[in-house]
């Protein structure tokens, strides 16, 4: 068995035990629906669909949530020592990383698309370059959770991890926080190669920090 | 270790050579050097005296102040005093998927289940079967991940009659196949007599029984 399939077979044992309790699924839609619903009423209805305005809310709310969902998926993970039996394993640990990277990317997905759907209807969002829009948003989804699943690994042991997580992670991910609202924003009004410029740096920092994960993971679990 | 007689020649063994590990600033084993090879092994001590923690290190899951650890016949199976079992998961589900990631043949889990009296509730999650029932699913792994070293963290917790003959054909199966076995219990156990060697930890030094 190669890495690639021990990573997928921990993707699938994730998105299996997520299908059956989606515990981290629904604390994620539950929480940037809400925050959709709160935006539009606080903002009132001329700010809360400006282009930068609703792109920002939405990607801080799609952070949370994907803090939330990785979250969720390690408690699930050190309830009866269950990570245990994989961390024994040749490569368990890479496998763990790369498997739950895709599982999060997945269940985010899910979220960032009711959220999305959400918000073009309560804010009556125009999207001038729908294309462009989904583009920016697959590769925000692509580089949100490697951070935040490696400093959860990195705080797995530690008890304060619910706060530790988001202090950690959030610092770094700034960058491809302004990347990719600058990149929905720029979606929105028409500007195609502002649009296509932020998102080329979302990649790269999603390539990046995927492979960091892998390199540093193996040494860094405890 | 002395080595009984062999039918699969698995090459089972693992060492440790002076291993000190200090957790918490606290040093919970102390120049630890051990050979283990095919048989089975008791491993007793008072409570704290580092019996899961030698098993983690054997296992590969605590890290070394001081020492080298080989396990050359691959990564042990290592079942601890919790299931080790994923919440969400049905205990068939678990125990293919252990079996996959090794490259077993995970065919062979649902035969494994209804041995230890899973036949029933396999296909349950495992957060709803009883502490009895998630025991022996993690025990059942003795059967479908055939491997040259198991490490046993308290095997008798939560089992029943039926569940301990269970166990000890599981143990002398392996023990026929050439696996190596340590096993840390506090219970006195008709085991006992099978074993090839005795250790005792106490504060974090070991010696032979």
């Amino acid at each position: 068995m190669n890495a690639l399939d021990r990573a997928l077979l921990i993707a699938a044992r994730e998105l299996a035990a997520e299908r059956r309790h989606p515990d981290g699924l629904v604390a994620a839609l539950t929480f940037t629906g809400l925050l959709v619903l709160m935006e539009s009423l606080a903002f009132g209805p001329g700010q809360a669909r400006q282009p930068g305005n609703a792109s920002a809310l939405f990607w801080i709310a799609i952070l949370f949530a994907a803090t939330l969902v990785a979250s969720r998926s390690f408690d699930r993970e050190l309830e009866d020592d269950a990570i245990d039996a994989v961390l024994v394993l040749d490569g368990g640990r890479e496998a763990l990383y790369a498997g739950k990277l895709v599982a999060i990317t997945v269940v985010l997905a899910t979220v960032a698309l009711a959220a999305a759907l959400l918000s073009l209807v309560l804010l009556d969002l125009e999207v001038a370059l729908p294309g462009h829009l989904v583009l920016t948003g697959a590769l925000g989804i692509l580089a949100l959770p490697p951070v935040i699943v490696l400093t959860t690994l990195l705080a797995l042991r530690v008890r304060a991890r619910v706060a530790l997580v988001p202090i950690l992670s959030f610092p770094i991910l700034m960058p491809q926080l302004i990347a990719c609202t600058q990149g929905a924003a720029a979606a929105l009004t028409g500007d195609a190669s502002a649009a296509l410029g932020w998102a080329g740096i979302t990649a790269a920092f999603a390539l990046v920090y995927g492979v960091l994960g892998l390199t540093i993971v193996p040494a860094a679990i405890e | 270790m002395r080595r009984v007689p062999e039918q699969g020649s698995l090459p089972a063994n693992a060492s440790l050579n002076d291993v000190t590990v200090v957790l918490d600033d606290r040093t919970i084993l102390r120049g630890i050097t051990l050979e283990v090879g095919p048989g089975l092994a008791i491993l007793r001590g008072p409570n704290g005296a580092g019996k899961t923690t030698l098993l983690r290190v054997l296992a590969g899951l605590a890290p070394l102040a001081r020492g080298r650890r080989s396990v050359p016949g691959g990564p042990p199976l290592y079942i601890g005093h919790r299931p080790m079992l994923l919440r969400g998961l049905t205990a068939r589900e678990n125990l293919a998927f252990l079996a996959a990631f090794r490259g077993h043949v995970a065919s062979d889990v649902a035969a494994a289940l209804r041995k230890w009296g899973l036949g029933s509730d396999m296909d349950r999650p495992v957060e709803r079967l009883s502490a009895g029932q998630r025991r022996r699913a993690s025990l059942a792994r003795i059967e479908t991940e055939q491997v040259p070293l198991i490490l046993l963290d308290e095997p008798f917790a939560d089992l029943d009659s039926d569940a301990l003959v269970r166990l000890r054909a599981a143990i002398n199966t392996a023990l026929v196949r050439g696996q190596a076995v340590l096993m840390a219990t506090h219970m006195h156990h008709e085991l006992d007599q099978d074993a090839t060697h005795r250790y005792v930890l106490d504060d974090g030094a070991l010696r032979e029984a």
